[in-house]
Order: structure tokens, then sequence, then C-alpha cells
């Protein structure tokens, strides 16, 4: 193609017609261009290239003809979307982006909403009608740009504060202002993505990876496009099977007039997807057609972010979507069965700790129906602990190395209680929410833990007998009965067992199976670290007991060579084995966020 | 402060802590601890269980009245109090990251990471990195008023560095300096500093 001011060395416009280099334009860039050539709607992009990065980090200066072409870009930009930069009535405004070949730590996050200023603010009212957005939109764009760009702290706006004051007290911080003109905007941008490439983080990840620093980084500026404009207009979340459970329907929750930010940030309950069924008739065929297509192009469970402008879906990324243990287990084999992907895939989907999630002990069916709630706040982290309350670390500590099962009740925890929560079956705490010190400590030990139940609360139930439930939040008097599930109970699970059985390179045993020559690790201390196992199963057939169930004491055995080892239940241990036996091919990820 | 009340500092911030802890948090020399740990305990301002020192509560009085005698300047300065604030908006943004390090979003619903997504894991720890990068400048002003606070720094990116090395423990361990863990004395110092208290919602 001949270099022009949209298909230059230093610039390229996303326009389908092609499918450049990623290490060109970077993995945004790709992503996006990939898209496109898929046929899904995505708002136009054009990308600075690694090259003019390069060209930065020599001179330290944009490349002088950048000048021209960014104009030409950004003119094409307002053509495609009918809107105009830094002015008019439909002001448009843009996103910025890094993106390397190779995504990295330590590269500049994405800044929103440039090209608004006082002027284009005005105009954005008018046009949605909506001052508060129009002011909340200026208020982000001054936010993302002084952290990201200026790096400095961005002072709050105040609910009733005075715009320029509120700009002239960012610019106090940060020791220069935040441009009003949409093109410095623009261009201090860039130089800020190129910059960041020489970050301490990137750095030293590449550093760290081998990767060459000469490589540099691509610039995707993208068209923004809203949510808010109208009632044709909205936003939302598409998965293209349900997430949760893994069943083989469209999942996905809508929010009318409303902004991406409105959706994540639980400001708003969205509604349902047919509601978007009803709103933008169109828009809805389109899209769970779409997601049909990148599910099976990509063989993997799509999990879609999407705005709908004016009637109008937009694409704004798709990725492989996240799952519950208990819906992986499905995917895989539902998949598997659709002749989507073959048996070893759906293997490798699923990991130990999935499995062991999905049988780990919970209430016996019912049991909580009937039982008295002394108790309930937030779970932040699941699980389910039983034992006597006891409201100090150090006599929970003290009770729990005589034998007893504690379960610690405070009114918050600080570190000092940590060496109890070590030792309790549960914790739980009158106030604080999920992000207090009881719920991060709770879930990095794993500890089912309930917190926020209210003042006085649980101290007071020191010495009672409770069962705690870190899912639902509860916290029930007395024992109550705790249910393993098996795992040949389900269908999709008791497949899953079979395959694995089959491609696992050791064969496990559940202990009714066992050989009666087994090596039993059971009483010996040091075989639950599983750095001491290699030297204590040498030689033998198969082994039971201590760590060797776990991926670590899998490995060990592989490479000891044992024959089988025993395990209850056996699917963790066969798919650690199945994981460790061998490579796995990377799967293909678009990754565009 | 006077050493003997850095030392007493030192133990309100870990609350339970050994020599070394001390040591690391205060920056002073192992003997020189040792030393007023004793005089702390002889005096009645601390107790000693199982080689870990606790403040008894005329220690903690002490420490507080301590606090208002060497931080009364600072409270009232502007700029100090100003660059604190700072601190505090930043430490939602740790707290909002440490609970995506910990939980993950599925289809509206949290549950618990099991750390099996390395990209999410690293992007996470990117963010963190993000946060570290701002809240350096930060620690740079306060030091420049209360120079004791540049060893949190130092701490912080340490862990932070091992963390992004792979050994993902130094994000939020409760059972060693993880980034978390020298976050935590780091905002208590601070509250100390300003005589607030820590509000947990």
């Amino acid at each position: 193609m001949a270099a022009t001011p949209l298909h230059g060395k230093w610039l390229l416009a996303l326009d389908g017609s092609n499918l450049p280099e990623k290490s060109l334009i970077g993995g945004k860039g790709w992503s996006i261009a990939h898209m496109l050539r898929q046929g899904l709607p995505v708002p136009p992009a054009f990308v600075i290239t690694t090259e003019a990065c390069a060209a930065y980090l020599e001179t330290g200066e944009l490349p002088a003809e950048l000048d021209d072409q960014l104009q030409a870009a950004m003119q094409w930009l307002e053509e495609q979307t009918g809107r105009t930069y830094g002015c008019g009535h439909s002001p448009l405004l843009v996103s910025v982006r890094s993106g390397a070949a190779i995504s990295m730590p330590g590269m500049m996050d994405t800044v929103l909403n440039l090209g608004i200023n006082a002027e284009t603010m005005q105009a954005f009212a008018v046009e949605s009608g909506d001052d508060k957005f129009a002011r909340d939109t200026y208020r982000r764009f001054h936010e993302l740009y002084g952290e990201i760009v200026l790096r400095v702290t961005v002072p709050e706006l105040g609910e009733n504060e005075n715009l320029s004051e509120w700009r002239a007290r960012i610019e106090k911080a940060a020791g220069q202002a935040v441009p009003e003109a949409p093109t410095e905007q623009l261009k201090a941008t860039i130089e800020a993505v190129f910059r960041s490439w020489t970050s301490r983080r990137a750095k030293r990840y590449r550093k760290h990876h081998g990767i060459p620093d000469d490589l540099g980084t691509a610039v995707t500026v993208q068209a923004m496009v809203f949510g808010n404009l109208d009632q044709n207009s909205g936003t939302g979340v598409l998965f293209s099977r349900n997430p949760l459970t893994g069943e083989p329907v469209p999942y996905g929750e809508y929010l009318r007039c409303a902004q991406g930010e409105d959706v994540v940030s639980g400001k708003y309950t969205p509604g349902h997807l047919d509601d978007m069924k009803t709103a933008a008739p169109d828009a809805y065929k389109t899209l769970i057609h779409a997601a049909q297509t990148l599910e099976s192009t990509n063989r993997e469970v799509q999990d879609i972010e999407f705005t709908v402008q004016q009637g109008k879906l937009y694409f704004l990324q798709s990725r492989t979507a996240k799952r519950s243990p208990a819906a992986a287990v499905r995917i895989a084999v539902d998949m598997y069965r659709e002749g989507t992907i073959g048996i070893e895939d759906a293997i490798r989907r699923v990991n130990p700790d999935q499995v062991r999630s999905i049988l780990s002990p919970r209430l016996g069916e019912g049991v909580s129906n009937g039982a008295t709630v002394l108790a309930s706040g937030l779970g932040v982290s699941h699980g389910i602990g039983v034992g006597k309350v006891v409201s100090d670390a150090d006599e929970a500590e003290r009770r729990a190395h005589d034998g007893e099962d504690v379960v610690l009740a405070t009114a918050t925890t600080s570190p000092d209680d940590v060496h109890g929560m070590l030792v309790a079956r549960a914790v739980i705490t009158e106030q604080g929410g999920s992000t207090s010190h009881a719920a991060v400590v709770g879930r990095a030990l794993g500890l089912p833990s309930v917190v926020g139940c209210g003042i006085g609360t649980v101290t007071s139930l020191h010495g009672q007998t409770v069962t705690v439930d870190g899912e639902n939040g509860k916290i029930y008097a007395g024992a109550l009965e705790v249910v393993t599930p098996c795992e040949t109970e389900d269908d999709r699970l008791a497949e899953l067992l079979s395959w694995a059985r089959e491609h696992s390179p050791l064969t496990v045993y559940r202990p009714d199976e066992a050989p009666r020559d087994t090596l039993d690790l059971e009483s010996n201390d040091d075989a639950a670290d599983p750095a001491n196992l290699p030297a204590l199963i040498k030689g033998a057939r198969g082994a039971r007991g201590g760590a060797i169930a776990s991926e670590q004491g899998v490995k060990a055995a592989l490479q000891a060579g044992l024959e089988y080892i025993v395990a209850e239940p056996t699917l963790p241990a066969l798919l650690a084995a199945i994981h460790a036996g061998g490579t796995p091919e990377p799967s293909p990820s678009i990754e565009n966020d | 402060m006077q050493d003997l009340q850095l030392v007493m500092h030192g133990i309100a911030v870990k609350k339970y802590a050994t020599v070394d802890e001390i040591c690391s948090i205060t920056g002073l020399q192992s003997d020189t601890v040792k030393e007023l740990v004793g005089h702390a305990v002889a005096r009645g301002r601390a107790s000693e269980a199982n080689g870990k020192y606790l403040l008894t509560p005329t220690g903690q009085i002490t420490l507080k009245s301590a606090y208002s005698k060497t931080y009364g300047s600072l409270r009232r300065d502007e700029e100090f109090v100003a660059t604190y604030q700072d601190f505090e908006r930043i430490n939602n943004d740790l707290k909002q990251a440490i609970t995506e390090w910990q939980t993950i979003g599925i289809g509206g619903q949290t549950v618990a990471n099991d750390h099996s997504d390395e990209a999410y894991d690293s992007a996470v720890i990117d963010r963190i990195g993000d946060i570290h990068e701002r809240v350096e400048i930060i620690l740079e002003r306060l030091g420049n008023q209360e120079p004791r606070l540049n060893r949190y720094s130092k701490k912080l990116l340490s862990a932070l560095e091992k963390a992004e090395d792979g050994d993902i423990r130094w994000v939020s361990d409760a059972t060693m300096e993880s980034y978390h863990t020298v976050w935590f004395e780091l905002h208590e110092d601070l509250l100390r500093i300003m005589g607030r208290e820590r509000e947990e919602f």
C-alpha cells in the first residue's frame, strides 16, 4: 500500500483493510484490527506505530512529519463518527492507550475523554441533556490525565466546586497545568505513553524476560462512544454462556442510557438483557449473533463489553470469560460434547483447585433451614468453619494448641491478631467491610470469614459452639452437619473423571482400592512438607498420606517414577498429574482492554 | 523522638513485636533495641511474652503524650497535613487493589481469587506498581519533614519487586513483610503521627 497520511511509517488508520504486524501496531491495536477483520463493529481508531516510539526515544521528540499525519488521522476519525474534535455541537472525544507487541507491566494506563475542555463540556451537556454527566466527563479526564500523565495525586473535586479553581489546584500540585487545547492534550499523552516504555517496571520486566529494549510501544487512539446520549443508547456486558453455572445460554446485563463505569461501579442496578431486546432490537440481534461467532472462532466462552450509541452497537472488548469452578467443569464437558474441543483440551481447562473447591465441605442439604442464626454479616472468604467462639487471639492460640477447634470473634482485627487467625477455623468481626483487615487476611489464609456483623453481636458469643458460613455470611448456633460432595455424584464431573483416568501419566487409587504394599506417609510428620517427599518416596511403588496428593506431591511422585498414589478425591490429583505431565499449548487470547 | 520513645513507637506500630521487627521498623541497631526494651519493661511501659513485646496501658499513655510533643507542629503544618490527606486518598486505591488481588468478579459475583490466572494477577501487581509510583512521591514529601518515614519507601519497593519477580506471597501475606503488611504499618505510623484513629468501613 502506498504511503499516505493514514498509512505511513509513523501512523496507521485501522480501517479493516489489512492486518498490520503486531510488532508495528502493538497488541491492543492488533486486536482492534482483528475484530474489524471479523466484521465486528468497533469504535474507529488509529495507531501511532512502534517506529515512532523508537524515533521519540532516540531524539526525545515526536517525529516532525507526525504532526500532519495526526491532523489527517483526527480528521478521518471526525468523518467516521460525524463528530468534531475540540469544537462543535457534537464534540469528538478519544481515548489513548499504550500497547507493545508483548504486554508488560509499567506501561501507561488508558486516558479517557481527551478533547474535553470548558467549551466542549458545554456542547456535550446540551447534546446529552445531562449537565452532571458533562461535568463528570470533565472530571474523569482531569483525574486520569493528572494521575497518569502528570503522575500526581489529584485533589478531590468538591460537589459544587468551581472547575477552574479545581484546575488551579491540580496545577499547583503537579507544577504544570492540564492542557486546555485538545491537540496539546493528545500530543502530551502520546509522549507520556512513549516515556512509559522506559519506566522502572517496564525496564525491569524486559530485562527479566529477555525482551529487547528497542521493541517500543505503539499508541492506540480511539473514538469514545457514549451509551448515555438517549434512550436508544446503553451499555452492558454479555457472556456467551452463563459464567456462574456454565449453562449454554447468553448471560449478561444491560443498562439503558448509561456509561460503562455505571455498570461496573454498582451505583445502578443493571437490567436484564431482555430490556436491550426491547430498547435496541437490532443491536441486540447483532450482539447475540456476534457472541456466537466469537465463541466458535475462539473455541472459548467470551466476555464481551459493549455500548449502544443511538441504536448502533459497538464492541469495546472481547476476551475469554472467567468462570466459577462449577461453570468451568460444565463448559469443558459441554464444549467437548458439542464437538468444539477435544478431550485433552477439555481436561486442561479444569484445574485441580477448581475441583477441590467444588468438592469442598459445605452445609448439608437443608440443615440451615431450622438452624438459629446468631449473627450475620458480610461473607468475605468462603468455606465452613465450626468451633467454639473465643474473643481473644492469644486465647485462640492457646486453646487451638490444646487441640480445640476455635472460631475467633473480635470487634475488628489488626496485625496483632494474625497469630490467632492462623489457628482458627473461622474468623468473625463486628465492624469492617470487604476491604477490612479481617477480610484481607482471612482471604489470604483461606479462612472462612464473616465481617461487619454489628457492634456487640459476636464477641458476646464467647464460649458458644457455632458454625460459620463464609459465603452467605451467617453464623449458626451449634455444630451443623457438614457434608463433603462426592466426585462421582455429578454426571459431568464423573465424565471428566473417566477422561482424566485415561489420560493421566499417574494412577490415582481411592483408599479402598489401594494395593497392600503402599508406602504410608500418614504418620510421618516430615511428609506434610512437599519438599521432603522426593527423599521419602524414593524406590516406592506407590504412596499415600502426607502432601502426596497436592500439586507438588504429584510432581514429586511423577519424578520419582511412582506407579500410583492414593488420594480422596482422586480427580484433583489426576488433573495435577496431567497438568504437570506436559506443557500445554498457550491458548490464543485477544487482549484488548 | 528519643530512642526509647522510638522503640516504644516501633512496638506500638507492630503491636506485638520481636527485637528484629523493632529494628526493622525504627532503623535502630539490635544492641540498642535490646537495651531499650529492657528499660521499657523495667519501667512498666512494656511487657514481654515469648520474645515478643507489647506496650502496657501506661506505655500507651506515655507514648501518646510523646507524640503530641514531638508531632504537635507537624499536625499544624498545612503542607504536611495536605500530603497526609493525599496518602489517605491513595490508601483507598491500595485497599481496592488488595481486594482485587484476593477476590475476582465472575459474572457480577465476587469469589476468592485462586491465583490460577496469571494475567489477572500480573495486572493487579502492575496496578500496585502504579500506586507505588504515586505513593513514592507522597513519601518523599512526608520524609522531608519526618525522615524516619523514608524507610517505608525501600521496604515497599523491596516487597513489590519480589512480587513482580513471581513470588506472589509478597503482595498480601500477613505473616511476612509483604507489600500490604508494610503499607498497613506505614498507615498506622502516620495515624499515630497525626493523632488520628483508623476508620474501618
